[in-house]
């Protein structure tokens, strides 16, 4: 028997490839307007693929795998430092009512404020940098994440902190050992769902402002009036955005474990 | 030469009369009042000038309606909660002013932290008080007591409801309490289920003597277990009824002792 899953996959992947098979055979046909701007795979790869997959001028080139780490790497220090920051900030507004009443609505302004708006300031701060990237990304995902934890850190059930500070645990141990393992699970999983925005932010940072990494490839396609580049490029994100998904939904699964 | 004391930890060497004695007691509230803020300013006072005295090594059963504020006084015998005004619990000669060690609660749910194992909660309070290799030891002990043993790698939600409490109250042990106060901890079990984790009570009780306070809403239950059933009333909480159950007859369920004992509360209650 092939559990429901495995089968959802395997329809999934079938279909997929039902896609690619169509957008190839109008590109093999010619003279579709459409598969001139969108150039199918075979067309796109093969063009990269004879430059050895490295992109850019001379002695600029460098390998698209450069331009995927660099992205990727962008994105994770952001996520990881409002990760940790939020939970920290989080921490010391719950030990203040004060500080929450004060700060509480600052974060709630501040969070809806797209991170691609934060752009240009960053651009005039930390000029053109991989800080900037990761400042767009720490200011798209730190907000609602702590957020977040405020509101995770109420829904801690008042008789798990009863018990710890019956067995003798001191504030601090009872910090460590009981709200962090309790909230944690609730604030990666809304890591996870922000990723795609952080994602998006590092994105446009790179193709307005940043010279390198994925967003970059776009934007040299475009000056280049390479479709092939673009097509290349959009695919590389959308493959590369799907399998930090997917790496994301692991490591919360570990972290998720006793949620099931 | 002095006097040998009863051996009170080794099973069954615990002498008749010590049982029945009912000579000190260790945790006394004097005059308890305890006030809730409710919505609207009002205040809500589930205990007022209230006194009981719990001896050592029994155990008390203590039944009454819902909303009695029986729950309340067993959050008041472990210092989680500050009275007002004044009077107060006495424990060891002072006035509780917060939890401590000694006095161990065990809830009915939200017991257990679902993030360890059966193992990793036995251990949880142990980790505060003891060195690795003995905290080790102790609890495996304790595993292997409360019949968890195989179970020892399972997560709360892997557990059936029995080993959950039974996992509870292995945390509760195992950093060795002078008292136990469990807050309706077999409530959420069936009958069958409910009978054998009072066995293990016994049990527990037969080979520590600990001292336990046990609030539940079954009659049958505290006449069972307990060497002492008080019935309050309320609220604010009053004892309406006050009974010695220790005698043989009252441990059979189909004696008419049993039978009588347990209309006779189940009038006072409802």
């Amino acid at each position: 028997m092939i559990s429901e899953s495995a089968k959802g996959i395997g329809i999934g992947i079938g279909f997929v490839a039902l896609l690619i098979g169509l957008w190839e055979l109008l590109g093999a046909r010619g003279g579709v307007a459409l598969t001139a701007v969108l150039p199918p795979p075979s067309q796109f790869l093969g063009t990269i693929a004879e430059s050895g997959f490295k992109i850019g001028l001379g002695a600029q080139a460098a390998p698209v795998w450069d331009s995927a780490l660099s992205t990727l790497g962008r994105v994770f220090a952001g996520m990881a430092v409002a990760f940790v920051l939020a939970i920290l900030t989080g921490a010391l507004l719950s030990l203040s009512k004060v500080a929450t009443w004060c700060l509480r609505p600052v974060l709630h302004i501040l969070a809806p404020i797209a991170p691609i708006a934060w752009i240009p300031t960053a651009i005039v701060v930390f000029g053109i940098s991989n800080m900037t990237a990761v400042f767009i990304v720490f200011m798209g995902v730190y907000f609602v994440l702590t957020i977040a934890t405020l509101a995770e850190i109420e829904r801690v059930p008042a008789e798990y902190l009863t018990v710890a500070e019956n067995l003798g645990a001191s504030p601090a141990e009872r910090w460590v050992s009981v709200v962090v393992p309790a909230i944690l699970p609730g604030i990666f999983m809304l890591l996870r769902t922000n990723f795609l925005a952080a994602w998006m932010a590092v994105l446009v940072a790179e193709m307005v402002g940043l010279r390198d990494g994925l967003g970059a490839i776009i934007m040299m396609g475009r000056n280049l009036f390479n479709n092939e580049l673009i097509m290349f490029g959009m695919v590389i994100i959308g493959v590369t955005g799907f399998l930090v998904d997917k790496v994301l939904a692991l490591i919360g699964a570990r972290l998720l474990w006793w949620r099931s | 030469m002095k006097d040998a004391a009863p051996a009170r930890t080794a099973l069954g060497a615990v002498p008749e009369a010590a049982v029945a004695r009912r000579d000190r007691t260790v945790l006394k509230a004097e005059r308890v009042s305890v006030d809730f803020k409710v919505k609207g300013g009002e205040t809500f006072r589930p205990l007022q000038d209230f006194s009981i005295d719990i001896a050592e090594g029994e155990i008390t059963c203590i039944l009454g309606p819902s909303g009695c504020g029986k729950s309340t006084l067993l959050r008041a015998l472990g210092g989680f909660l500050r009275p007002e005004e004044t009077g107060g619990v006495l424990w060891q000669g002072r006035y509780l002013t917060r939890p401590n060690t000694d006095i161990v609660l065990i809830f009915q749910e939200n017991n257990l932290y679902p993030w360890l194992t059966a193992r990793g909660n036995v251990g949880f309070g142990a980790r505060y008080r003891m060195g690795r290799a003995e905290r080790r030891r102790r609890v495996e002990d304790m595993l292997a007591r409360l019949g968890l043993s195989e179970a020892a790698d399972r997560y709360p939600h892997q557990l059936s409801g029995g080993m959950r409490q039974r996992t509870a109250i292995g945390r509760a042990l195992v950093s060795d309490p002078q008292v136990l106060l469990l807050d309706e901890p077999f409530s959420a079990l069936d009958v069958s289920l409910r009978r054998r984790m009072h066995q293990l009570l016994l049990k527990i009780w037969a080979e520590t003597h600990k001292t336990m306070v046990m609030v539940t809403h079954n009659v049958e239950e505290a006449i069972l277990v307990g060497h002492r059933v008080v019935v309050l009333g309320g609220p604010p909480a009053a004892i309406t009824r006050d009974e010695d159950t220790r005698a043989p007859s009252l441990k059979d369920r189909y004696h008419r002792d049993f039978l009588a004992l347990q209309k006779t509360l189940e009038d006072a209650i409802y």
